[in-house]
Formats: C-alpha cells, structure tokens, sequence
C-alpha cells in the first residue's frame, strides 16, 4: 500500500563532516543551556561562573569555526542549512562580538546593579540566531533564526527596566520589529504560494525551468521579503527605530547591535539575493528593477543618516545616525556587486572592519558611562585626553576609522567598496558617497574636538576601570590598525567566501 | 479537490467581520472574544481545505489557549484604562494612511487576479495523504524527517523566549 515510504534515512543520518559543521552551533546551544543550569546553583556565586562559562562557550565557539574555515561547502538536513567559508567567517563575526560584549559588559552590569545571569544567556542564544540566520538555505529556518535574534534582542535593550528609555526603546523595538517579522513572514508564504517551494535552491531552480512562474504573487513576496531585510539593516524609509532604541538600550548592547545584528542581517540578506540569482541569471527587467530599489535606498541611508547625525549631540544617537549612513555605505557594495571583479568581497571586508571599530567605540562608551548611560553626551567626553589619555586615544582611533582616514580599517573597507562600484561603472553614487563620507568628517572630528580641546567638565569618575572591557577596546585599537596596514588575511578570506557563496 | 463556494464565502466573510471587530471595540475582552471567532473561522477555512488536524490545532492551540492567555493578561493588567494616548493623529495622517491601505489592499488584489497560469503542485494530494494513513500521520513523519531542522530550532526559539520572559518579569523595577 505505501507506495511512497515517507522517512528518507539518508536525511535522518549525519555523516562525520556534517557532525563537525554542526559543532559551533551546537556548542553555542550547549554553552546557553549549561549557563541557565548554573545561574540557579546556590552553592556557587552565579555570576562568576556564568561569566566565565559564556565566555569559554564563545571560545569553543570561535575555535571550532576556525576550523571549519577552510572545509568545503556542505549541506545539512536535506539542503535546508549550509556550512560553507562564508557562514562560518560569519560565525566567528558573532562569536566574537557576542564574546566581546559579555566582557564589556561585567563591570557595566555591576554599576548598573543589573547582574543577571539571563544577561548572558540572551547573547548567546542571540549569537546562535545570528549563526543560523546566514547558514540557513530555507525560508523557514531562515525566519525561525531571526525570530531567536530578534526576540533575545528586544529583551537585551529593555534590560535596564527601572530606565524610561529602556523601556520605550524596547517597546518601539518589538512592535516595529514584529511588524518587519509578519512583513518578511508574509513576504515568504507568498513565495512559497508561487512557487511550492521553502528551500532557496528549489525557488531558484523552479523559477529557472517555469519563467512564467515570475507571476505578480512571486514579485510582490519578493517585495516584502526585502522589505522586511530592509527594515533589519534599518535602511532610510526604514530607519526611524535605530536611533531611539540605540538610546534606550544599555551600551554594551548598542555594541553589539551595531555589530552582530547588521552583520547578520546583511549577510542573510546577500546569501538570499545571490542564491535566488541576483546579478546573475535574473532577467534584465528584473535586475534593473532590483537595482533602481537599491540604488534610490542607498542614496536616501546615506544622506539621511550622515546629515542627521551632524545634528546629534547624544553619542549613542550620533553613532546610531552614523550606523545608518553606514548601511546605505554597505548598500553601494550589494549594488556594485554583481559587476565588478571582486563581486561582493568588499562588503566582507566593510562588515569585518565596521564591527571591530564599532565594538571598540562601545567599549569606550561603556568604560565612561556613569548611571544613566542614556544620556552620554559631547560634554561627557570633553577634556577626556587630559583625564584618560589612552581612552582618548582608541576613541580617536575608532572614530577616524568610521570617517575613513587612513590607515585605519575604515579607510580600506570604503576604498575597496567605493573601487568596486568604480568598476562596476556606478559613478554617480560613489560619488555622492564620497561626498557623504566627506560629511561625516564634520561630527566624528567634534568628538575629537570636545576629547582633546576642551576643558573637562564635572567632576572626575571615581572608580577606576576594570580590566575587561580595557582588554576589549585596546585588541580592537590593535585590530582596526592592523586591518588598516595589513591587509592581506582578511581579504583572502572574504574573497574565499564570496566563492563559496 | 473541490470547496464548497457557500461555505468558504461564509467563513470568509465571517472573518473579515470579527477582525474588524477586533481592531475597532473599544472593549480588550470583547476584542479578545471577537479573536477567538476569527481563529474558529480560520479552522472553517483549513477543514474544507481537507487539513483536518490543522483545523483542529487552530482551535486547540490558538482559540483554546492562547485566547485564555490573552483574557487573563488583560484581567491582571487591569487594561481597560488605555496607557497611551491614541486616536489624536491628525486628520491628513488618517487621510494618508487609509489612501496607502486601499492602495495596498489594491496590489494584493490586483496581483491575486492576474497570477493563475501556473499553479505548483507539491509531492501530496488530498488522496495521497489517505493512502499514506491521514494527516496526522503524515505530518508527524514529516515534522521528524524532512522538516527536523526548523522543528527543533522552533524549541530553541520558546526557549530563548521564556529565558526573555523571566528575565522582564523576574525582578521588580524597585528592588534594582
């Protein structure tokens, strides 16, 4: 009677390599659960050990996706994940700043009397979303992985509950953000309505062998799908909750936003674009259709982000105008991808580089914020080289990095983006890009200004800095510097990549 | 497969009804009842759709309990004060946002009509699903098979929810 035997076993079993490309998110999963275990031990204090345990979690984490950098391109669970250079140079971006932000963040925790283990297991499960977020070849997983993100997210930024921003932030947040969720959710059922089909692969080859399936259903999924990535990487019509909830939520987690969340979003955003035929074989209307979007979102981010932030007087605002120039910056690379040499290796390069100075910069922000870290203004950093000099001096470097001054990290990152839409004949916008970045200069440089020329205000912090989140800030001065001077590792490896993608 | 025209109208139009009612009472728990009958006519729709434990589960999980949930947050919040001031846009803002929802609604439709040439079809037909045992069965292989993946990912999403909820709820705003 069964004609058709519904269990495949050759999808129940995992072959040995697969094990392996599995670990990284298995231990991140492992790491979060031993992490609840241990907060409610009472015989060992729970901070120390939560501390600790989630940081050797990041370790192991980071290690196993170095291992797994050079292996080639494998596919899990019946296609529906895959684990190639580009997902795993990905996981340890995450790795890595979910790491450094729970280092950051145990002193600031301290001060702000917010020492709760569920701190901890929040960024690691955020991480593991992140992680599955740009492996994931299917709709599905793709959804259900940004929905782990994003919820661990909206509770990380109203974790300072006694704090009225915090809370408002958050609240923006999770309406805003669960309105982008149904957009993208809405956006995937049409497709699969249109197509049959969950899995990128099986859309693509569908859409190849049944053009007309390219029906106004499929366009309009297609729609809200970058809509919904749209929203995520907070690009202009989109933009309006990233500077409030980059306010609201407590620094070390505007770090890690800055960092993770956009990386992640960006990188499932191209994974999805290039696998469905972006730049490739999609039809000429389409692909003008496709770069028309682009090209007016970039323009708009760009200008808007850095012609705002030239208002702000709040750092955590200013950063999080300049986050959005940034992602219109980052937008000009998905343009230029599909036709210049180095395909989209330089948004790599860009996302690498624009976490490290940012994950230093919220490491200085947290190291000078007092209580109420919401209200960390210019006048909070003034006369800061007198008070801490060698603060003053990464802040500095971070934010010339942002403005593009070489021999930052910064400076290559846009170099390489701004020469690969030069190739790709895109002149227009690289060179109101410039001109942005030219803008930019402005409002990084009166940080600098209010550092190192003004007289401190107010009285000086009484406590000293503790080592951690010091360690932080001073590996990423070393990092953006040495991106900056030597290239060479970390563009070989985006461009191993970019051929895997 | 065939559904009953009369019978898919009704529901339909059922559901429209009791969402609008959802939106526009002034009332949480009167909104949250009219929820509970846009979630029976949905399982109207899957159950002339042949999706019986669909239908089923949507009146278990969603009309069942999660309704009970929302009824007893507003009990406890007391939400019968709203918190915020709403309805105080201005009348252009009213005027925008109701010409981009017709607008919108419009695309749907239009795209609706015009994208019947192909329509995909999947590995199970209706008397497929029959001869393999019902349903429940097949889903519950699938669920194990195919689709383990996102099946357990969703367990890892609960949990990073509740770990969410327990951290918002655990401590109060005072005790800081």
């Amino acid at each position: 009677m069964n004609t058709y035997s519904l269990i495949k076993p050759e999808l129940l079993m995992l072959t040995k390599e697969q094990m392996f490309s599995l670990m990284p998110y298995f231990y991140m999963f492992v790491g979060a659960l031993f992490t609840i275990i241990l907060s409610v031990n009472k015989k060992l204090s729970p901070k120390w050990t939560v501390f600790l345990v989630s940081l050797a979690t990041c370790l192991v984490g980071i290690s196993t996706s170095v291992a797994r950098l050079k292996i080639d391109t494998l596919t899990l669970f019946n296609g529906m994940m895959i684990s190639d250079t580009y997902s795993h140079l990905f996981n340890i971006i995450f790795i890595v700043s979910a790491g450094l932000t729970i280092l950051s963040s145990f002193r600031y925790l301290d001060k702000e009397g917010l020492q709760h283990p569920e701190y901890n297991v929040l960024i690691l499960l955020a991480a593991l979303g992140m992680m599955l977020m740009t492996s994931s070849m299917d709709l599905i997983v793709l959804f259900i992985s940004l929905e782990i993100m994003s919820l661990s997210v909206y509770v990380l930024v109203g974790f300072r509950r006694a704090d009225r921003r915090s809370n408002e932030a958050a609240m923006k947040y999770f309406i805003l953000g669960s309105a982008a969720s149904a957009v993208l959710l809405y956006g995937t059922a049409l497709l699969y309505g249109a197509t049959g089909k969950t899995q990128i692969h099986d859309i693509y080859t569908f859409i190849q062998t049944h053009p007309q399936s390219m029906s106004p259903v499929f366009v309009l999924g297609a729609w809200l799908v970058i809509l919904g990535f749209l929203f995520k990487v907070a690009s202009v019509p989109f933009h309006m909750w990233m500077p409030d909830v980059y306010e609201g939520a407590p620094a070390p987690i505007t770090g890690f936003m800055t960092t993770g969340l956009k990386a992640a979003a960006f990188a499932a955003f191209l994974r999805v674009f290039v696998s469905l035929g972006y730049g490739s074989v999609l039809s000429e209307t389409i692909q003008t259709h496709l770069h028309h979007i682009l090209w007016v979102c970039a323009v708009l981010t760009m200008v808007v982000g850095n012609v705002v932030a030239l208002t702000q007087t709040n750092l955590k605002r200013m950063l999080a105008y300049s986050s959005i120039a940034h992602t219109g910056y980052l937008l000009i690379g998905l343009l230029a991808g599909p036709k210049s040499d180095q395909g989209y290796s330089p948004m790599i390069v860009y996302l690498v580089s624009y976490a490290v100075m940012n994950l230093g910069a919220f490491g200085v922000l947290t190291l000078i914020s007092t209580r109420d870290d919401g209200g960390l203004n210019l006048n909070d950093v003034s006369g800061l080289s007198r008070r801490h000099p060698w603060l003053a001096f990464s802040m500095a470097v971070f934010l010339f990095s942002m403005a593009g001054v070489p021999p930052t990290a910064g400076f290559l990152a846009k170099y390489l983006l701004f020469y690969s839409a030069v190739q790709a004949n895109e002149l227009p916008i690289v060179i109101i890009g410039v001109l942005c970045s030219a803008v930019s200069v402005y409002y990084y440089l009166r940080v600098l200004v209010y550092m190192y020329m003004k007289e401190p205000q107010g009285s000086p912090m009484k406590s000293g800095f503790s080592v951690w989140p010091s360690f932080v800030v001073a590996a990423m001065v070393f990092l953006t510097l040495q991106i900056g001077l030597i290239p060479g590792g970390i563009l070989t490896v985006a461009r191993k990549a970019m051929a895997a993608l | 497969m065939d559904i009953s025209p009369i019978a898919f109208y009704i529901f339909s139009v059922m559901a429209i009804a009791f969402s609008a009612l959802v939106v526009l009472k002034k009332n949480p728990v009167a909104s949250a009842f009219s929820l509970v009958m846009v979630f029976f006519c949905f399982a109207g729709i899957y159950a002339l759709l042949d999706a019986h434990l669909v239908a089923a589960l949507q009146i278990l999980v969603y009309a069942g309990a999660i309704t009970v949930l929302f009824i007893f947050v507003i009990m406890l919040l007391n939400a019968d004060v709203p918190s915020f001031d709403i309805g105080r846009s201005h009348i252009l803002v009213k005027i925008l946002a109701g010409v981009a929802a017709v607008a919108v609604l419009a695309a749907f439709v239009w795209a609706f009509k015009n994208s019947a040439q192909i329509q995909p079809t999947g590995t199970f037909s209706a008397e497929k699903i029959q001869t393999l045992g019902g349903n429940t069965r097949v889903l519950s292989t699938l669920l194990f098979s195919e689709y383990i993946l996102p099946f357990e990912l969703t367990s890892v999403l609960l949990l990073a929810g509740i770990v969410g909820a327990v951290a918002i709820a655990k401590r109060k705003p005072s005790q800081q």
